[in-house]
């Protein structure tokens, strides 16, 4: 055979087994999500563990032959914690058409401007934290919330209270709109159900390293109001602060926090003044404590046990929200029909009906775009320096 | 509500976090002192000690007094390269191009640390015990002693550096008479070297006393620099005594005004109190030696 033919047979072979390899099932049109979060910043080694967590699912995704024989495509910017660039970064993708969705941002500060931007320019936004409840108000059509809300943590720490039988709780909150809807929830629905709720005048930014001289006026309400919990209702490090400075002046009531202290970091932080306090949680805080019959739970342990595998660190609460925004995008485009649009991404994930996930399981209404409930949510306690499920007949 | 008990109480916060205060106004005066430089990455110092100290203890498990030790000593080098690095090279330029390079260097630092420490909160594990115990009815715990009476022996040990020294004669010298230093062979590069070093020093001390009760991230620098410059200003630019009582003070005001008025407003009271003392003291309480109120 001469070697003209050979050649021309190689290169045919090749041709073939280029088109036939699973590679070319990948030739099909790029699914891309645009991810706005704070990689730089207070926030960056947190959305390190929500980036880690979103790469290994995407990939995931794309190593089971995508959506449909379309790969999933995560296109990361850093927003460094700053609301122009938070913009910036928005506007970018929306410029590119062939984004059919935003994730981000994780903090509370920059959801109102991304939201804004996503009703503007027609695009789905999938945000990382609660709701806010100013922009709750708003009615907003493109903007999707993964973390539970500020209503059902209320609810929960309401239940909390019921069983513990606290009758009378003393909330000290922070000074930012989350903390005060917090605060605002846990007295409405706590004073429905008869409890007797306060809310201190004073409060708390996330920038102060001393609570102090705040905790010394209350505690003679403390003591006149024969008060039963303090509730910290707050986040982040103001969280250690408040429970050690009660602990240094001689406070020994019960202390209650937010869905935010389940956190690790939050117990290095605190030491022993974290004992004892307990708050409604997230599920991935104690994953391997759920039910037997929780239907998340195997979906959590396996998360974990991928998410050791590949980075030697196990699941927490924000490598669950990481978890749950990836799923959430192959469950809406698995589910839309024809060509993919923006706007039959957001019809289709608006459509989110009993998705199961490491958070518990999501369902979106138009007039809801918060996804969880409070079945979402378990009682945790923090003992010996770890977080514990605790259980209480009627109330879980 | 019972105002006397919670006056003390909020007495004993106030003395704890102003003498914070007084350590970095007292490392802003010393390098002021020597080059009348105002260096703003005195903050970065605070928080490298803390930062370091953590990492060495919890990341590389040196014991604690070894860490904190090596923690002083790594933050002094970073003092002397921070002289060596920018100042120096900009020895000719103006003291205010100076002061800006500084501000950059806190930038630098911050960041740095950000990267390498990582960026959530850090605690230390305090000196000795964690357990308040009662004075006269006010909660103290053993590491606001620590904070004290650490405070109280740096104190001593600047001002008889400054005023019993020959070193310290020649710090102040090559600030307030350059021409004088010179002519009497001082080496006013030497000077300002060894201030960088002593003011990252205490700084450092500063960052890991505190680090236990306020706990320290990497971007807790420039708050803690602009209150200790506040308090150098408030008790007199450029006196190691007036630093240490603006300190104090800013910390007992600051304290002391949230049994008044709601704690929100604890920082613009602190501010208010600055600008009505400097009003009528515009040399700060005890004067300051390098500036002159009849400028206008």
């Amino acid at each position: 055979m001469p070697l003209r033919n050979i050649f021309i047979i190689a290169i045919l072979t090749l041709v073939f087994f280029t088109w036939a390899s699973p590679a070319h099932v990948a030739e099909k049109s790029l699914y891309k999500i645009g991810v706005n979060l704070e990689f730089t910043g207070p926030w960056a080694e947190v959305t390190k563990t929500l980036k880690n967590a979103m790469v290994m699912e995407a990939e995931g995704i794309n190593a089971m032959g995508g959506i449909d024989g379309h790969p999933l495509e995560l296109i990361f910017e850093d927003n460094g914690f700053d609301l122009g660039r938070a913009a910036t970064n928005m506007t970018k993708f929306t410029r590119n058409k062939e984004i059919l969705a935003i994730v981000g941002p994780f903090e509370d500060n920059l959801q109102a401007t991304t939201r804004a931007i996503a009703e503007r320019e027609e695009i789905t936004n999938i945000i990382i934290c609660p709701s806010n409840p100013m922009v709750r108000a708003l009615k907003q059509k493109w903007a999707f919330n993964i973390a539970q809300s500020d209503i059902i943590v209320s609810e929960k720490l309401v239940d909390l209270c019921l069983a513990r039988n606290y009758n009378k709780v003393l909330v000290f909150h922070g000074a930012w709109p989350l903390a005060q809807s917090l605060a605002e929830n846990f007295r409405r629905f706590g004073e429905a159900k008869g409890a007797k709720v306060i809310i201190s005048k004073e409060t708390h930014k996330p920038t102060d390293i001393d609570m102090t001289p705040q905790l010394i006026k209350l505690k003679p309400i403390i003591k006149r109001e024969k008060i039963d919990a303090f509730y910290a209702c707050t986040a982040g490090p103001p969280g250690p602060i408040v429970c050690k400075n009660l602990r240094t002046l001689g406070i020994k009531i019960p202390i209650l926090g937010t869905h935010a202290f389940g956190f690790g970091f939050i117990i290095a932080l605190g030491g022993e003044a974290m004992e004892g306090v307990e708050f409604a949680g997230a599920k991935p805080v104690v994953f391997d404590q759920l039910d037997e019959n929780d239907p998340v739970r195997p979906i959590n342990i396996d998360f974990d046990k991928r998410l050791r595998d590949r980075y030697g660190v196990g699941i927490d609460q924000l490598a669950g929200y990481g978890h749950d925004t990836v799923g959430l995008i192959y469950d809406t485009l698995k589910r839309c029909t024809g060509e993919v649009t923006r706007a039959s991404f957001r019809d289709s994930l608006e459509n989110t009906k009993g998705l199961k996930s490491c958070h518990g399981i999501y369902n979106y209404r138009p007039t809801d775009h918060d996804g969880l409930s409070k079945k979402d949510m378990v009682l945790v306690r923090i003992e010996g320096g770890k977080f514990k499920r605790i259980k209480f007949p009627g109330f879980e | 509500m019972d105002l006397w008990p919670n006056i003390l109480q909020l007495l004993s916060s106030g003395i704890t976090i102003g003498a914070v205060y007084a350590m970095v106004a007292l490392g802003f005066v010393t390098i002021s002192r020597a080059s009348q430089i105002i260096n703003f990455a005195q903050g970065e110092f605070v928080m490298l000690g803390g930062v370091t100290t953590f990492f060495l203890l919890k990341s590389v498990n040196i014991p604690y007094p070894l860490a904190i030790l090596m923690a002083i000593s790594i933050v002094v080098i970073i003092g002397f390269l921070l002289y060596i690095l920018v100042i120096y090279p900009l020895r000719k330029a103006s003291v205010l191009i100076l002061i800006m390079a500084t501000l950059g260097v806190s930038i630098f630092l911050s960041s740095t640390s950000g990267l390498i420490f990582g960026t959530l909160p850090k605690a230390l594990p305090p000196f000795s015990g964690a357990k308040p115990f009662q004075v006269w009815g006010v909660s103290v715990v053993p590491q606001n002693l620590w904070v004290l009476g650490t405070t109280f022996i740096l104190l001593i040990i600047l001002y008889l550096l400054s005023h019993r020294t020959l070193l310290g004669k020649a710090m102040e010298a090559s600030s307030t008479d350059p021409l004088g230093a010179d002519l009497l062979g001082i080496s006013r590069n030497l000077m300002t070297f060894l201030a960088f070093g002593v003011s990252a020093g205490v700084g450092a001390i500063a960052g890991i006393l505190i680090t236990p009760i306020f706990f320290t991230s990497y971007n807790a620098g420039p708050l803690l620099g602009l209150k200790g410059f506040i308090g150098a200003v408030l008790g007199g630019w450029g006196k190691n005594s007036g630093a240490i009582l603006g300190g104090f003070t800013l910390g007992i005001i600051e304290s002391l005004s949230t049994a008044f008025i709601p704690s929100g407003y604890k920082d613009g009271v602190a501010f208010a109190i600055l600008l009505v003392i400097l009003y009528f003291r515009p040399k700060g309480i005890l004067g300051s030696p390098f500036m002159d109120s009849r400028r206008w």
